[in-house]
């Protein structure tokens, strides 16, 4: 069913990550992210392996979840390592007609299939702790310089915070929806990809029609609530960095520099 | 004759999970064919539940639902069949129309069901004189009726399909009292008609009275009551209790009764509590004048 | 009394393309009404009557093509003062859903003040004694789509209450609720009403609400039908329903009996002055 469907996925806690700024969060996730991709060998990956396992420790979130948001990319993630095992130059350690395993072979498989899992479970360990609405704050007010450019940051969090917000509500009508067409004996289970492409038809017709009618309304809701865009807007919510912030700022630097240190002064496997 | 029968019936939302919740709790009532049943219960008493088992949009957890004492689900892949013998007019129906015109719109169900062109056109035209709808308006876009024609549009795609039982939930949600006086006409003009059975979802106890033969009362699950209509609401203290009213007449002449007064139970109208009053006015001024 | 708005022959009208030809719609036909500081009044009328474009000219979302509508004193046609209209009159719609920014409650009530350039702290202080005021503090920290229907427009009346308006003009709040929604939010708007001296204008088709009003004004074809206070109006049994509208059961009930020559001098409202006036016939 579409609502199973979790958004956001927020879990709410108390650990050090929820009660991180979300603009630091975003700031520090992001280097981390960079940095996984920068790592050559096994110490500086071994060193972010371990900065990943301290950070799900410290999320408070059950490891469960995190298993489960690799479930998405399982695909990807399986592909992705098996032509990378084939991908390698050198001597070749194993044969099959004009397939061939080598050690650089495995080693890309290794690091691709580290990097990815990595990738999505600190980009889960952001959403798992952090609220939807922070997040979508908080990338509004990293991205304020970006007002120079003459790009409204504004819109564009604005139109974040109602997708968020009208997200569920339309999965919702689509369920009803559904249900009321598989009473008129829409079939939509069955037959071949452009039969059931056809089948949706009376599904998104109304779901259009009913996105029109609601942002009709929302935008006249909003403006009998004095919305003129974010010239002269306070905000009531203020974003405030705390020591959390500062202490996880700095391990991260440490972290970096590790990375940076085990790139330079040990040898390379990958490139 | 029972047309719908259920067994044992029990629905659970998300089982096994944190958010599990008993919807329908093990169920057992019969509905007769060609009977009229009005189904209330407060939001969440699981009456909307009920009546998705009732055409097969939901699968029990556990008990059957028996049409014409064939279960539903013995055959699962053909449960489509079961939805055009069971039509179920969903809420605010009218924001399920997608097709160019209203006559595509209202011949959707019965093309699905695979008819002959001759009678789909026949099915189409009956089904919107069913609900008045102008010959003129068939060719129109739906998006292009009023609301209340919109909503006559719709109910009219699931009467084409000629269900042999037809669930409205809430067919009145949102008109005005005249809207609602015409389509509850119209309705129960079908019925009078098609002798089919009718299950009426309803917050207005208004309504119900005025034409359900039964009433189901659905309260935490489970049925709580299930007798005639009369009957029904004149347990009104229980139905208070159950978070639904009673509507004001048969309220103010339960009062009268309890006072003191000689009046039979269970008065469902205007027109009804006036004859009784009537009545009794006219007996005291002969008793008076004597 | 003192006035707060002031509608002055007021039409409005707007153009239909239908079918290549320009067809002119006339929604409200030189309308006037006065509407007093802390009343609560409800505007009755069937759909398409009027009302809902009535009270969008109440807080400037709609001008008037003739005549004039003023606010406080301030005509809503000056543009500049737009906003001035908007936080004095607060609209709430009919479908809640539509009308909630955030996707957490406290955040949308926020979304009006922040519009307006309050301090953060200020916000806070306005928000939470919103919520209060329609007793939906506790869930504040909630998602507005797992609410039920009366609870997210309480939360839209919060977010209105939040601007601090002297009135607010609710148009059919009630339609999309079940009984137990239409309670809560009819309680809570009758409080506003009489503990904060709110004024209220109450959009409805239904007459059980109307009823709970100091004055009902009944409106068909853009004009107005009758108005005064909810016991006159519903004496009217005939015209209303000549103009598709309903009565109370009971004081349809005591109307036909007065016409089949029963002595009664005043209709009654609800249903417990009913019983005792039948009480009184019967003895």
């Amino acid at each position: 069913m579409v609502r199973d469907i979790t958004l956001g996925q927020f879990f709410p806690g108390n650990s050090i990550l929820h009660r991180m700024d979300p603009r630091m969060k975003i700031i520090l996730m992001l280097t981390l992210i960079i940095f996984i991709f920068i790592t050559f060998n096994f110490f500086a990956l071994g060193l972010v392996v371990a900065t990943v396992v301290v950070i799900v420790g410290c999320s408070g979130v059950p490891v469960k979840l995190f298993l489960k948001s690799l479930k998405a990319v399982i695909f990807i993630l399986l592909f992705t390592s098996v032509l990378n095992l084939f991908y390698g130059s050198g001597t070749a350690l194993w044969h099959w007609g004009f397939l061939s395993i080598t050690l650089a072979g495995i080693y890309f498989a290794i690091f691709i299939s580290i990097r990815i899992i990595e990738l999505i479970f600190i980009s889960s360990s952001l959403t798992f702790t952090t609220q939807p609405t922070d997040l979508t704050d908080a990338i509004e007010r990293l991205l304020k310089p970006l007002n120079h450019l003459h790009i409204s940051v504004h819109e564009i969090a604005m139109m974040m915070t109602i997708a968020l917000r009208f997200i569920p509500t339309l999965l919702e009508e689509t369920d009803k929806i559904m249900s009321a067409q598989k009473a008129r004996g829409a079939d939509m289970e069955s037959g071949n990809i452009v039969q059931r492409i056809k089948a949706m038809i009376p599904v998104l017709v109304p779901l259009f029609v009913s996105a029109f009618r609601r942002a009709y309304e929302l935008a006249m809701a909003m403006e009998c609530r004095c919305y003129r865009g974010g010239e002269g807007r306070t905000r009531m919510k203020q974003l405030h960095y705390s020591k959390v912030d500062f202490y996880c700022l700095g391990a991260v630097l440490i972290i970096v520099s590790g990375v940076i240190l085990c790139n330079i002064f040990l040898p390379a496997v990958m490139r | 004759m029972n047309v719908l029968e259920t067994e044992n019936l029990r629905f659970v939302y998300g089982e096994n999970t944190p958010f599990e919740k008993v919807a329908v709790d093990n169920l057992n009532i019969s509905i007769e064919k060609g009977e009229f049943v009005g189904i209330i219960g407060h939001t969440g008493s699981g009456k909307s539940t009920l009546v998705q088992l009732f055409n097969g949009l939901l699968k029990p957890s556990t008990g059957r639902v028996l049409l014409n004492d064939v279960d539903i689900w013995e055959k699962p892949k053909e449960i489509r069949k079961i939805r055009f013998q069971v039509g179920m007019v969903f809420q605010y129906p009218e924001y399920q129309l997608f097709e160019e015109t209203v006559y595509k719109d209202i011949s959707f169900g019965p093309k699905n069901m695979g008819l002959s062109d001759e009678e789909i056109d026949k099915r189409v035209r009956d089904a919107a004189k069913f609900v008045d709808l102008k010959d003129s308006l068939l060719e129109k876009s739906p998006f292009e009726l009023s609301g209340g024609e919109k909503r006559r549009a719709a109910i009219a795609g699931v009467l084409a399909m000629d269900p042999e039982v037809l669930i409205l939930d809430e067919p009145t949600a949102g008109l005005d009292p005249m809207g609602r006086d015409v389509l509850l006409s119209h309705i129960h003009a079908y019925h009078k008609t098609r002798q089919n059975t009718i299950l009426l979802v309803s917050h207005s106890m208004e309504d119900i009275a005025r034409t359900a033969d039964r009433i189901l009362v659905m309260n935490e699950s489970k049925a709580a009551m299930f007798s005639n209509t009369a009957e029904v609401f004149s347990h009104g203290k229980e139905l208070i209790e159950m978070g639904l009213q009673v509507p004001q007449i048969t309220r103010i002449m339960m009062s009268l009764r309890e006072h003191g007064y000689d009046i039979k139970p269970g008065i469902l109208t205007v027109e009804e509590a006036l004859q009784v009053l009537l009545q009794k006015i006219e007996k005291e001024g002969a008793a008076h004048g004597s | 009394m003192e006035a707060f708005i002031k509608a002055e022959h007021v039409s409005f009208h707007y153009e239909n393309e239908d079918e290549h030809q320009v067809v002119q719609k006339n929604v409200l036909e030189d309308l006037s009404l006065t509407i007093n500081k802390g009343e609560f009044v409800a505007i009755l009328g069937h759909n398409g009557s009027g009302k809902s474009t009535l009270a969008k000219h109440f807080n400037a979302m709609f001008l008037p093509s003739d005549g004039k509508v003023f606010v406080d004193g301030i005509d809503t046609s000056d543009e500049e003062k737009k906003y001035d209209i908007r936080t004095r009159v607060g609209l709430v719609l009919q479908n809640p859903d539509n009308q909630i920014v955030a996707s957490i409650v406290e955040e949308d009530v926020a979304f009006g003040p922040e519009n307006l350039g309050v301090p953060a702290e200020e916000i806070r202080k306005r928000v939470d004694s919103a919520l209060k005021a329609v007793e939906m503090y506790e869930y504040r920290m909630h998602a507005p789509y797992k609410l039920s229907g009366g609870q997210k427009q309480r939360v839209a009346i919060a977010g209105v209450i939040a601007m601090e308006p002297s009135c607010i003009v609710l148009d059919e709040p009630t339609a999309m609720l079940d009984p137990r929604g239409r309670n809560e939010v009819l309680t809570t708007i009758e409080k506003l009403n009489r503990e904060k001296g709110i004024t209220i204008i109450l959009i409805t088709h239904y007459m059980d609400e109307a009823v709970k009003a100091d004055r009902v004004v009944v409106m068909d074809e853009g004009k107005i039908l009758l108005d005064g206070a909810p016991r006159e109006v519903f004496s009217h049994v005939e015209i209303l329903k000549k103009h598709r509208l309903d009565v109370p059961q009971a004081t349809e009930l005591m109307h036909r009996l007065k016409s089949h020559g029963v002595n009664i001098n005043e209709m009654p409202l609800t249903a417990s002055e009913c019983i005792k006036q039948l009480e009184a016939i019967l003895k």
